[in-house]
């Protein structure tokens, strides 16, 4: 029999799990076991992120447990075993269902911080814009017109810059 | 190899050894290293690479494909806080990016695809957050991140999302130990959503009274509000074993100060065997006692040097092969006799 996950090597390795009543069998070769960490986990350690998510769940509950990420197939049952999402897609596909957890996780759950220049670019020179007007506020509060101005300039250059891009 | 951030002292340097930020970042429609199969981590590899190479125009790097070094090498650069634990086994399709001089470094495949590292000496989240936000941008320039503009940089696990960033300071802390009042500033920590670790991260224990102080929320603050969010807590610890230790230097309590730090020292410079945890105990002391000025003929960067040259790994390499618990005991006791005879106060 060969490894159901790399189809290459012979499976050595036969995982039985019993997860609510309902019996998986996986047959794997020895390094694709590994790659699960089928062997680091064998004790079920108490999911707190599954039980955070549980009680989130009646008012938003929209994704069925069959349901699929598209990019990596993970489904959300894949979220409680491993504590951890997929791929960047799934929290698109689990949408409804990652929010709550979130507001819960970090008290909040709009990002703040850092934006990738690369295809956010409009973003990121907004982000900027804000950030410098602030400064701005600042500089002017505490008299200092020379920095001031100096911002006030790199503020208008930026602004072009948006400017232009919108047009494109 | 030249690790900066333990040979050099930094801004607060008696109290801050350390200063690190991490950033986690994930590429754009490849499942994440616990998901992915072995070609997409084969992927995620060779993008490392790719990245190697364009980190070359900042600073110079090294690729290292972690299946292709010994053992031993990965654990002495998890003991030199290079690596975490995690990324020293099942090395299969792991990455490291490192710096020459090792204040950046980049695991690749770890739980997320890179976990982007800088590490600096002291006191300095600025500076280590303006280096890390460099490198972030050149590795940007390179590849395409998860990213949503609501949620921003997406991670494996929940905690990290947003900035995908953790600052963290190591703080060594013997005064406020001495005094028994740690227990109560620890706790009061976590009160200002900051999170107490050992000297190896997450679960690890901590010894000679070094603590890792670091954010626990990734989102809905910019990066530069949770670093000064830390900076601030920070300074208050500072200012608080700062008083602790001027109390145990004060008239009834020196005596007794004394005799603690001085009868460390004649361990250290006399046991024949030691375990790491004794160690790390009696090199707090005797470091207490070099920044109290009690102590006058040691080098400052001594503990710090110590403290990762005396593990387990370290050891090993020095001898080239793997050694049984007792000979490393008694290496480690040699090795530190041999280290505070070198007496200097010279602080290069």
């Amino acid at each position: 029999m060969l490894c159901e996950k790399c189809q290459r090597e012979i499976a050595s390795v036969h995982v039985t799990k019993i997860i609510n009543g309902q019996k998986t069998e996986t047959h794997l070769c020895p390094e694709c076991a590994g790659d699960l960490g089928e062997f680091g986990w064998s004790i079920d350690i108490p999911n707190l992120f599954a039980s955070v998510f549980e009680q989130s769940q009646p008012w938003t509950k929209t994704a069925t447990p069959q349901q699929r990420c598209s990019t990596c197939s993970s489904t959300l049952n894949d979220f409680r075993r491993l504590n951890q999402f997929g791929c960047g897609d799934c929290y698109m596909t689990f949408k409804s269902e990652i929010e709550p957890l979130l507001r819960r996780l970090h008290g909040a759950s709009r990002h703040e911080g850092k934006i990738p220049a690369k295809g956010f670019a409009k973003l990121s020179i907004n982000q900027k814009v804000k950030l410098l007007k602030e400064k701005l506020q600042q500089e002017i509060s505490v008299e200092n017109y020379e920095e001031a101005a100096r911002l006030r300039d790199e503020i208008r250059e930026l602004e072009k810059q948006l400017n232009s891009k919108g047009e494109e | 190899m030249g690790c900066s951030w333990m040979k050099k002292e930094g801004p607060e340097g008696d109290i801050v050894l350390g200063t690190r930020v991490r950033l986690a970042r994930n590429f754009a429609k490849l499942p994440f290293p616990a998901t992915a199969n072995r070609d997409q981590a084969k992927q995620v590899l060779q993008k490392g690479e790719l990245i190697a190479e364009k980190l070359g125009e900042l600073t110079d790097v090294k690729f290292y494909r972690l299946a292709e070094v010994d053992k031993l090498e990965r654990e002495v650069m998890m003991e030199k806080h290079l690596i975490s634990p995690a990324h020293t086994e099942n090395t299969a399709s792991k990455g490291l990016i490192l710096s020459l001089n090792e204040d950046i470094s980049i695991m690749i495949n770890e739980e997320d695809h890179l976990r982007i590292q800088v590490l600096f000496p002291g006191l300095q989240l600025r500076e280590t957050w303006g280096l890390a936000n460099k490198v972030d941008d050149l590795v940007e320039s390179v590849v395409d991140y998860a990213f949503s503009p609501n949620i921003g940089y997406l991670t494996a696990c929940p905690t990290n999302v947003g900035t995908g960033m953790r600052g963290s300071v190591m703080l060594h802390l013997p005064g406020l130990a001495r005094i028994q009042q740690l227990s109560k500033v620890l706790t009061s920590i976590s009160q200002f959503g900051l999170v107490v670790r050992g000297l190896y991260g997450e679960g690890s224990k901590s010894f000679g009274n070094i603590y890792q102080i670091s954010n626990q929320v990734s989102l809905g603050y910019s990066e530069t509000d949770v670093l000064e969010h830390l900076a601030k807590v920070t300074a208050q610890i500072i200012s608080s074993e700062r008083q602790a230790r001027q109390y145990l230097i004060e008239k009834q309590q020196r005596i007794y100060s004394e005799d603690q730090i001085f009868r460390a020292y004649g361990l250290l410079t006399n046991a024949r065997t030691m375990t790491t945890q004794e160690a790390l105990e009696l090199l707090s002391s005797v470091r207490l006692g070099i920044d109290l000025e009690l102590i006058k003929d040691l080098n400052k960067n001594l503990l710090k040097e110590l403290m990762v040259e005396i593990r387990a790994a370290h050891l090993q390499k020095i001898m080239g092969q793997s050694l049984p618990h007792e000979e490393r005991d008694r290496l480690r006791a040699s090795l530190i006799r041999d280290r505070l005879r070198q007496k200097t106060t010279d602080d290069s």
